[in-house]
């Protein structure tokens, strides 16, 4: 779908398109967002009649059919709206701040702090449950992602290299550590296989309310940021003299993706892959001003992961392939595709 | 002991011919810093002879050694620990030149084999012949090397438009690392638990029960290619001031490029045959061989020491010091990673 | 060679063919045994295992077991003297004097990977008994063999076929040909007593792991229900062969109500007839309580103490039986 869209808007960066354009871009991904939406309702691992689907969601009936609309495939879309959208805002953020094309929430140690918190609170302290490990990996991955910036700042601020290694460092001790705990202890090994792999479905709503004051505090942030860091793209001495505060802008924008790329996590387990592409196509399409990158990535990342999450409960009828695997398979052909396409696109 | 090959051909000259008193100074800082680096390789390598938890004095070791004592004895220092300890050794200097090698050449940290998708696919070719086909040894040697070059291979022909640029192959090499990483994840939950868990410590990279024959045959490929990274180092270092730079000093660039990525890959496609995929090496050990010696750029020699004493080291930890025996890639990880974050910690701290 | 990964849940099937060797091997190494004076320790039989044709004490008395050996050896009254971990369901799970017997002895590794090696030299034992994967084996098959006579048993061995070569090599037959025929007693008495059910019902065993994601379960056609299916005939579902095991396959709970094609389902439950901590959120789901089975009595919980050995398959039978007697009567 993702590519469809990019072919109507054409050659990318050199020719951006104007605001009419973009407006109307965003018109046509939000469609899209919809209409995914009501498919994520309608499809399953089970084939329940469209009517049933409706008695269900507007009904208070109690068939079985109708519990698992309402206790299943209601849950995992809104669980897939509300990731997919923190996932892409906190990768398109991450990329602004460190101007790093290879950079995804995962980097800053986001991933690795969420999973080391839950090996821990599933091997030690014999967790077992979703909404038990869940604020696990949510602190972990704040504390980790402080250590991070803590590690990779200097007083005049934080370079992005820096910062990248610092997170790689961090990351790997904690994932050394973690799988050490992982082959001594077979029952935590076997818990994390699963939540490795990252997947929308079981996550009961109550497990969702909690997060999100989280990430409209984040959303809200994250686009008070977007000026700013829109004059740093051009370096951070230029910014400056036209009166941005750097070390501030910097500050709210982890702040922000921190939140957002912890909260994702803790709800969905580690999902990599789109928070690092959809930002680039959204680039791609819209060019480098960071509002509209910002805009986009919140409309088609969430569209990435329900057409990933819709695909998993089909192809493999009736087992279900977790969506955190399927994302790559869908997002890498098209990532490879458009690098192929395009000249290098630097940031 | 191959380690010490690459030395003798690089550094002066490249240095000399810039700025004198600058690269001598430079120059002679990384001959002490590889020579204090072989001693500590070599201290670190009796200790781990001595250690074992079968008890044996240090004369039982000795006298093993030179062929005496019971059988048994002689097997575990002859033929247990001396041969792990000169894989760890030989194989952590390999790792650390086919890391510097990358990350000289994609001018990138973060560069090494992995990628152009190298550690994913020989996993990926691993566990297809442990999940999928519970194959032998030998079998999952073979299905490693051909899934990592498979998918080297395959990353380089993606990336290749009329040459082949850095930007375009690493995030050619993203996309498929991803999508190989998606289909392990997907093998392992497919597999019952202890088939694994078993793969998952393969995939961890371990040096436990390794034999004469895999550290000759290993060994022996590790210094042909070695000796090779050693005459490309000189072109590498020119390639790192840009290509067309390069160019204009007579480099044939893109012959050269490709030559260095099949050094590096099979560096470290020789490990992989021989221990998995042993972690994180490549990528640290160039970086604190860089800050070690203090040199402007990647340098291969104290990239190959580094690895072997971070290597060895890491070994020593996860056989004897951890309080289980672990495989020693996640130890190598925690270790280079850690010491890594304290060398960025001093150097922010130096800058301030 | 072997073309399925089977690991301690084999597929009943692929077992026969190795049985029939066994029960060759059981029969060539009783003929063996030289008179039974003198010290029990230097004689020796040969055994006929995976790793060839094995010379080892008559009557071993140092044992160290590596991988899947542990629980079957002990289950029979074995006393290794060192074993790698189990995993601590596995070990709550077992009867009190195999817990004691397990703590007893000296662990060598975590899982099966990376056994001490130079721990079992210092151990001295006189037999090492060994199930794990063909490649492990390989790395480690000279070392092992140094130290003690070893026995190894690749991964397809079915558990009926392994019992057998464990007792076999470690001289511990009688406790077997005991546990076998209880087993082929009880096997009878439920065949007996459940005769119609047996004939005209349809079963499904479903469970759910930690290792399952959340919101997912499985349907077991591996592990304890391919005891009831394949020894007692209950009708229950099974893979397509040559194909993965169902259990392998992780179904969302909204497959749930699928399960109400069947009329009987039985899912898993601790030794106090509790659901087994996994799977209480299916317990509690609403698609489960609307289902008609659930709702007539008819999901019935059984205990599964592990289907490695006859000892642990004997108890589940036990719990089987009981859980049968409550099935309402059909009208």
């Amino acid at each position: 779908m993702t590519a469809l869209a990019l072919r109507q808007d054409g050659p990318g960066t050199s020719a951006v398109p104007g605001p009419r354009r973009r407006l109307l871009g965003l018109a046509v991904a939000l469609a899209l967002l919809a209409v995914l939406l009501v498919l994520s309702v309608m499809i399953g691992s089970t084939s329940i009649a469209p009517s049933v689907v409706w008695d269900a969601l507007f009904h208070s009936s109690s068939g079985i059919d109708e519990f698992a609309i309402r206790d299943y495939r209601l849950p995992r879309t809104i669980v897939g709206l509300v990731v997919g959208v923190a996932l892409g805002l906190s990768g398109a953020l991450i990329q602004a701040l460190t101007r790093n094309p290879l950079a995804d929430p995962g980097i800053l140690g986001v991933h690795a702090g969420a999973s080391f918190a839950v090996t821990v609170a599933v091997g030690l302290l014999g967790v077992r449950d979703v909404q038990g490990y869940m604020w696990f990996a949510f602190a972990g991955a704040l504390i980790v992602t402080l250590m991070v910036l803590a590690l990779g700042s200097t007083r005049q601020g934080s370079s992005p290299v820096v910062l990248v290694l610092a997170g790689v460092c961090i990351g790997a001790v904690l994932g050394g550590a973690r799988e050490a705990l992982q082959l001594t202890n077979p029952e935590a090994f076997d818990a994390m296989r699963y939540w490795n792999a990252g997947s929308v479905v079981g996550r009961p709503l109550d497990v969702v309310w909690p997060i999100l004051p989280f990430f409209a505090v984040a959303l809200v942030l994250a686009f008070a940021a977007s000026g700013p860091l829109n004059a740093m793209a051009l370096g951070d001495e230029l910014a400056a003299a036209q009166g941005v505060q750097l070390v501030r802008t910097r500050a709210l924008s982890v702040l922000a993706l921190t939140l957002l790329a912890g909260g994702a996590t803790a709800i969905a387990g580690p999902i990599g892959f789109v928070g690092l592409m959809v930002p680039h196509v959204a680039r791609w399409i819209v060019g480098p001003d960071q509002r509209w990158i910002f805009a986009y990535s919140i409309l088609l990342a969430p569209s990435l992961l329900l057409v990933s999450d819709i695909l998993g409960r089909i192809v493999m009828r009736p087992s279900e392939i977790p969506v955190g695997i399927v994302t790559a398979f869908v997002g890498a052909p098209v990532l490879i595709a458009l690098a192929r396409r395009k000249k290098a696109s630097g940031l | 002991m191959s380690a010490d090959s690459p030395r003798v051909d690089f550094g002066h000259r490249v240095l000399v011919l810039r700025r004198r008193r600058f690269a001598v100074r430079l120059d002679r800082r990384s001959v002490i810093v590889c020579a204090v680096l072989a001693a500590a390789v070599a201290c670190m390598a009796v200790l781990a002879l001595m250690t074992g938890s079968y008890h044996l004095s240090a004369a039982q070791v000795v006298s093993a050694l030179a062929g005496g004592e019971s059988e048994l004895i002689h097997a575990i220092v002859v033929e247990w620990r001396l041969p792990r300890v000169a894989a760890a050794v030989v194989f952590g200097a390999a790792l650390g030149v086919s890391g510097a090698v990358f990350q000289s050449l994609l001018r990138n940290p973060l560069a090494d084999p992995g990628i152009i998708g190298f550690s994913q696919g020989s996993y990926t070719g691993a566990l297809i012949v442990i999940l999928v086909v519970n194959g032998t040894y030998l079998q999952l040697v073979g299905g490693a090397l051909l899934g990592g070059m498979a998918t080297a291979v395959a990353v380089y022909m993606l990336a290749y438009r009329r040459g082949v640029q850095g930007f375009r192959l690493i995030i050619v090499g993203i996309g498929v690392s991803a999508l190989l990483g998606s289909l392990n994840t997907w093998l392992m939950i497919k597999a019952d638990l202890d088939q694994a868990m078993a793969a998952a410590a393969w995939g961890a990279g371990s040096l436990y029960g390794v034999s004469w024959s895999q550290v000759l045959v290993g060994g022996a490929c590790v210094l042909v290619f070695l000796l090779l990274a050693g005459m490309l180092s000189r072109p590498l270092r020119q390639m790192e001031l840009g290509d067309d730079a390069a160019a204009s000093q007579g480099i044939r660039v893109s012959p050269v490029r490709l030559g260095l990525i099949v050094v590096g890959v099979a560096l470290t496609a020789t490990v992989t045959a021989a221990s998995g995929p042993i972690a994180f090496i490549s990528l640290v050990a160039p970086q604190i061989g860089r800050r070690l010696a203090r040199t402007a750029g990647i340098t291969l020699a104290p990239a190959a020491f580094v690895g072997a004493l971070v290597c060895l080291a890491a070994d020593y930890l996860a056989q004897h010091v951890a309080p289980t025996p672990l495989p020693v890639g996640i130890v190598t990880v925690v270790l280079g990673g850690g010491y890594l974050g304290y060398l960025l910690f001093t150097e922010a701290r130096r800058r301030l | 060679m072997t073309t399925t990964p089977l690991r301690r849940r084999g597929a009943a099937l692929v077992a026969a063919l190795l049985s029939t060797t066994l029960v060759l091997t059981a029969c060539g190494s009783d003929g063996d045994d030289a008179d039974d004076t003198g010290d029990p320790t230097a004689q020796t039989r040969t055994v006929q295992a995976d790793n060839g044709t094995i010379e080892v004490p008559a009557d071993p008395q140092r044992v160290a077991t590596i991988g899947n050996t542990t629980l079957p050896f002990i289950d029979l009254g074995g006393e290794p003297i060192g074993v790698t971990e189990e995993s601590a369901t596995n070990v709550a799970r077992l009867p009190e004097d195999q817990q004691a017997t397990y703590a007893s002895a000296k662990i060598l590794a975590t899982s099966a990977d990376e056994v001490d090696l130079e721990e079992l030299a210092t151990l001295k034992p006189d037999l090492i008994l060994v199930q794990i994967p063909d490649a492990e084996f390989e790395a480690i098959e000279k070392q092992l063999e140094l130290i003690a006579p070893t026995v190894f048993f690749g991964l397809d061995a079915e558990w009926k076929a392994l019992a057998d070569g464990i007792a076999d090599a470690g001289n511990v037959a009688d406790a077997l040909s005991q546990q076998k025929k209880e087993f082929g007693d009880k096997v009878a008495k439920i065949q007996e007593t459940y005769g119609e059910v047996i004939d005209g019902t349809s079963f499904v065993d479903i469970s759910r792991g930690d290792f399952n994601d959340p919101g997912t379960f499985y349907i077991a056609d591996i592990g304890c229900s391919e005891i009831a299916r394949d020894e007692v005939g209950l009708d229950l579902p099974e893979a397509a062969e040559g194909a993965d095991p169902l259990a392998y396959e992780s179904l969302s709970f909204e497959q749930i109500g699928e399960l109400s094609k069947y009329e009987v389902i039985t899912y898993p439950v601790d030794a106090e007839g509790q659901p087994t901590e996994p799977f209480v959120p299916v317990v509690e789901s609403n698609t489960w309580k609307a289902l008609d089975a659930v709702k007539s009595g008819r999901a019935l919980g059984v205990f599964c103490p592990g289907n490695n050995s006859y000892g642990a398959a004997i108890r589940y039978l036990d719990s089987l039986d009981s859980a049968l007697a409550t099935l309402p009567a059909e009208e």
